[in-house]
């Protein structure tokens, strides 16, 4: 088994072989031959080995493992509850194939032959562990139970009294089981009982999280609506640490809860069960103010008390109280909070917070306040006051970042503007000075001032400043080459590229990312939504890998964790694992990367290297199977990964998301639609359909056409709130979601060309069923409808016409939907001929029937039904029209490499020498870019061309 | 306030060894405070926490692994308490053809190590396959 350990398969096999020789029956070693054949891509042989021997129901613990270990490559990990079920019933008291039992059923997530099977194991072994797994077991029955009766009634009293027994048996060990009985109660809603558990005895082995107790407590405490304890408690954590904030929130909630109950304390009694409790304003202002002069104290600065006022104050304002309780002006406490915490990073975000309580018409005033008491020195009159440590160069950074979140840049004139950028940039480059000894993995000091810069100018850009998005690019790549760990940076970088239509830089700035796990769903999106409609396939399709890769592993890591945590009880992260596991089951983003998959597999080989018969069924991709769950789509894209220090009337907001979201919807409708709808073709062909059984073929294949033209008017459908939805012309922010392809798609006419396709395979069926006798009418609306598809896709040509990138008044110009509307071309031509064969396939009988009339006749009476021109025309026009685009894309190539980047007069002679040479990479590739797109769109077509010339009936 | 919470850092501990063994620790597996919120004392916030917690589960030391060449973060330690333990060649597998680096295994004791016998530094380095 070393071979199989070092990747050697063959010689794997032939060991097993040799010693079968000698050892006929020996079942370990067929199963080491087995786990070889399937390493081999010999599935089929391995799994008759292995069945062979399960059927044995071996029971050593070699064997076991080996099929254990092969079941699980062969991802059928129901077959090793199978295997244990023979073991123990062979061996009855063996606590490790009991176990493993157990586990198998973990990972198939067979709950109650789980709870089953621990009980097993604790009549075997009395061990706590196992008497446990059973209880969580039956937890985990009442989470997947539909029923919520049955779950309430049946499952989670079962649990609670297996537990309540161990209780008065005084039998509880571990930390894990009172987790446990907490997490029963707790779904019971028992939130009575729940809190004497914790406050109780058992409560003491709560130890593994700081403060699990107090945290349980506290949520207690809030089901239960008992704010006289959610107060005090909060109060006794302040006082223990004034930094925590989830206790200013629990300390203020509570204690406005009991103003507007006029709760009063109880005479001559305790408050509550934990003590003190504040009910009044004058309490809550006096418990703040007495934690900020506790704070002045400490050693160690805690902003915790200053924001705790600001809060008091905004939530003072809400309910209309505004100076009466003497707390000061907000302004003023701003201002003192930025001279205490301005040279920390995070001073800008906790003022963010607070900037409503700023009248507008003080904001010039509040901003030239904090820049008064920022340390910066110019060295001469009219120089820039420059900071001298990191300290005043990140409190000046605050500054600049709180101007931007008042809308103080966004209020200037262009020149304000370019000012402002070269200002920036200046102190960006000065800034650099400190952190020369930084590390490669480090950030500049001074990389924020950059990314503001790059921030202004894309502002000047939308508003139709058509350099200074190459000066984005400019000042981006310059910064990276800094501070090459920059994530902010390579994430803008990404966006602009992508909406200048070059993807190629992008690839390689998403890879140094290095995005792992969960951001494959969470930001995978940023690649994915260019790729494939920039035409770099090859890339396309490996962005969709790296996104599937890890959703199909998801699966298989979660039934291991979920191990893990059965053997270490840590078992309230079981349903965490499982929520998790399933949300990603419904990302918007696995349903989209599975769809578009398979669209790029079949425009790649569908008809080029394979048939699209064949792609389809290697796809197991059928026109009934719908498995996007609609209903509950997830999205978990992070939409706001690129940082902005925008106010909040220009940032993402909750409706951009709810619109995008929408928007993604509705796209992914229409394009599985459509891949079903195409996967739908090869069903309609009598080809594939057995000779001898006329009758049920012919039923088999009606019902696939009625699965068509269902789909068809679902697709019509989808169509339809589509354009409805784009009516609205939503912009979402430059930083915020991408729109989809959706505008597009309507907008160059591919939509329409697609669905009429779907039409004419509906009227070719209905000649085909019908036969030529009698199809006049049939036939000449097939021919119409050839004549109008070439008309669309001839218009759809039309607008691919045109430069990709052109040079105006020295400044590039890149036309990025032209490529999108190439790419699109290249989409409605797939269709139209995977269309076209299924047209040719019906045709093609029909006219081999006639001609044998023909020579029966031996006259030439037998007339041509006028389809069989209409088609061969169609055909011919197809022919040309691809050529033509052909031909127009080599046209492309050559201006594009003929187009001298260098010989473009860089005109601002503002731009420094470093400049210049960033300005002169990031333009060479874009146009590096296009061209790559266009050779990866001109040679499918080529391909596509080739398969025209095998339609010529 | 929500916005406060974006702090993102992660602590992850586990508790590990045998107590017969006096090597029942508690480990870090990884620290990372984002930059944002850098300069606020959160990394020795969140050490602190974990030195708490190892206490009352009755541990001996705590231990982490950093990169020899992450100075901030071994200063920081050093300012901590801790003290490299050993030295570990070679732990650090590196990607695009750069050498692999070693790791600087550092400990702090803990009260129930009275005679602070865990971190005793080894005198040699070890390879990553000798570790348990």
């Amino acid at each position: 088994s070393d071979y199989l350990d070092n990747g050697n398969n063959k010689m794997a096999i032939q060991q097993a072989d040799k010693l079968l020789k000698k050892h006929k029956d020996l079942h370990c070693a067929k199963v080491l031959k087995a786990i070889g054949l399937q390493r081999t891509g010999k599935q089929d042989e391995a799994y008759a080995l292995a069945q062979e021997v399960a059927a044995l129901e071996p029971t050593d613990d070699n064997s076991l493992q080996a099929l254990t270990i092969l079941y699980r490559e062969m991802h059928r990990p129901e077959l090793v509850t199978k295997l244990y079920e023979a073991a123990v019933k062979k061996v009855p008291n063996s606590e490790e194939y009991h176990s493993h039992l157990f586990m198998a059923y973990a990972r198939v997530g067979e709950y109650k032959k789980m709870q089953q099977a621990g009980m097993a194991l604790y009549k075997i072994v009395p061990k706590n562990p196992y008497y446990f797994w059973s209880v969580m077991s039956l937890i985990m029955q009442s989470i997947s139970a539909q029923d919520e009766n049955l779950s309430k009634t049946m499952f989670l009293p079962l649990a609670e009294r297996m537990v309540e027994k161990m209780v008065k048996e005084d039998k509880i060990e571990a930390e894990a089981e009172v987790e446990l009985y907490y997490m029963i109660l707790e779904r019971l809603e028992k939130y009575k009982e729940a809190l004497d558990v914790v406050r109780g005895k058992l409560g003491e082995k709560l130890t593994s999280e700081l403060q699990s107790r107090e945290n349980k407590c506290m949520a207690m405490y809030k089901k239960l609506r008992r704010w006289p304890e959610c107060n005090a408690l909060s109060r006794k954590l302040l006082l223990k640490n004034s930094d925590d904030w989830q206790f200013y929130i629990t300390y203020f909630d509570s204690a406005f809860q009991l103003i507007d109950e006029s709760w009063t304390p109880p005479p001559e009694e305790e408050h509550s069960l934990e003590g003190e409790v504040h009910y009044s304003i004058e309490q809550a202002v006096k418990f703040i103010e007495e934690r900020i002069t506790e704070e002045s104290k400490s050693s160690r600065p805690r902003r915790g008390p200053y924001l705790a006022k600001l809060e008091l104050i905004r939530r003072l304002r809400y309910r209309g109280c505004n100076d009466e309780y003497k707390l000061g002006d907000p302004e003023e406490l701003m201002f003192q909070y930025f001279k205490k915490f301005g040279d920390k990073p995070c001073c800008f975000t906790d003022l963010q917070v607070f900037v409503d309580l700023l009248p507008s018409s003080q904001y010039t005033k509040f901003i030239s306040q904090l820049l008064e008491v920022t340390p910066l020195s110019a060295t001469a009159e009219n120089e820039i006051a420059l900071p001298a440590d990191t300290k005043a160069l990140q409190q000046h950074l605050c500054v600049v970042q709180l101007s931007r979140l008042l809308g103080i840049y966004h209020a200037m004139d262009k020149k304000q503007k370019l000012t402002a950028v070269w200002e920036l940039m200046l102190r960006y480059r000065h800034g650099l000075e400190f952190g020369k000894s930084c590390l490669k993995t480090e950030l500049q000091f001074s990389d924020y001032y950059c990314l503001l810069a790059v921030h202004l100018l894309l502002d000047l850009w939308l508003e139709g400043e058509e350099a200074a998005v190459w000066q984005c690019l400019t000042l981006l790549e310059e910064g990276l080459s800094h501070s090459p760990s920059n994530a902010q940076f390579k994430l803008l970088l990404i966006r602009i590229y992508c909406r200048l239509g070059a993807f190629e830089p992008v690839a390689e700035l998403y890879s140094s990312l290095d995005a792992k796990h969960i951001q494959h769903d969470t930001i995978g999106y940023l690649l994915t939504r260019y790729a494939e409609s920039l035409g770099h396939y090859t890339a396309a399709s490996q962005s969709c890998n790296f996104a599937l890769r890890f959703f199909h592993s998801n699966q298989k890591d979660t039934s291991e964790y979920i191990i893990q945590a059965y053997k270490y009880g840590a078992f309230e992260k079981i349903p965490e694992f499982i929520a998790f596991r399933n949300r990603l089951n419904s990302s918007l983003h696995f349903a989209q990367v599975r769809t578009e998959r398979m669209f790029l597999d079949l425009l790649l080989e569908a008809n080029i290297s394979t048939s699209l018969e064949e792609s389809i069924k290697s796809m197991s991709l059928s026109p009934e199977e719908d498995d996007i769950p609609w209903k509950d789509l997830r999205d978990n894209r992070d939409l706001t990964v690129l940082f902005n220090w925008d106010p909040k009337d220009r940032d993402i907001s909750e409706e951009h998301r709810k619109l995008s979201l929408e928007e993604e919807t509705m796209w992914l409708r229409i394009r599985s639609l459509t891949l079903r709808l195409v996967s739908g073709l090869p069903t309609l062909s009598h080809t594939i359909q057995p000779k001898n059984s006329e009758k049920t073929a012919e039923n088999g294949v009606s019902s696939k056409i009625d699965t068509i033209r269902s789909l068809l008017q679902q697709l019509e459908a989808a169509v339809d709130s589509g354009k409805k939805f784009l009516e609205q012309k939503i912009q979402y922010p430059v930083l915020g979601p991408p729109p989809t392809r959706m505008a597009g798609f309507f907008s160059n006419g591919s939509c329409q060309c697609q669905t009429s396709l779907f039409y004419l395979v509906s009227d070719i069926y209905e000649l085909d069923t019908n036969g030529l006798e009698d199809s006049a009418e049939i036939q000449e609306r097939i021919g119409n409808s050839f004549k109008s598809l070439v008309e669309r896709l001839t218009d759809l040509f039309n607008k691919c016409k045109g430069d990709l990138i052109e040079v105006r008044d020295g400044t590039l110009k890149t036309h990025p939907n032209l490529l999108e509307n190439l790419v699109f071309f290249v989409e409605t031509i797939s269709i139209a001929l995977w269309v076209s064969s299924y047209c040719d396939g019906v045709l093609r009988p029909f006219k081999s029937n006639l001609q044998k009339k023909k020579k029966k006749k031996k006259e030439s009476s037998v007339a041509m039904p006028p389809v069989f021109t209409h088609f061969l025309d169609y055909v011919t026009e197809l022919q040309i029209l691809t050529s033509n685009v052909i031909d127009h894309i080599k046209g492309l190539e050559i201006i594009l490499t003929a187009l001298k980047l260098e010989e473009l007069s860089l005109k601002d002679t503002l731009l420094l020498q470093e400049e210049k040479k960033f300005t002169k990479t990031v333009q060479g590739k874009v146009q590096s870019s296009y061209h790559h797109s266009v050779q990866e769109i001109g040679e499918l077509l080529k391909k596509r061309l080739d398969t025209i010339k095998k339609l010529k009936i | 306030a929500a916005a406060l919470m974006l702090c993102t850092f992660t602590v992850m501990g586990k508790a590990e060894g045998s107590v017969a063994r006096e090597e029942w620790h508690g480990h870090v597996t990884a620290l990372s405070v984002a930059p944002e919120f850098r300069r606020l004392g959160l990394a020795a916030k969140l050490m602190e926490l974990l030195e708490e917690i190892s206490e009352k589960k009755g541990g001996f030391f705590v231990d982490l692994f950093v990169r020899v060449s992450n100075q901030v973060a071994v200063n920081m330690y050093k300012q901590l308490g801790y003290s490299v333990y050993r030295t570990v060649l070679e732990y650090y597998s590196a990607s695009n053809g750069e050498p692999d680096e070693d790791a600087y295994d550092m400990r702090k004791a803990l009260s129930r190590d009275t005679e602070k016998k865990s971190i005793i530094p080894l005198p040699h380095p070890v390879r990553p396959e000798d570790i348990e």
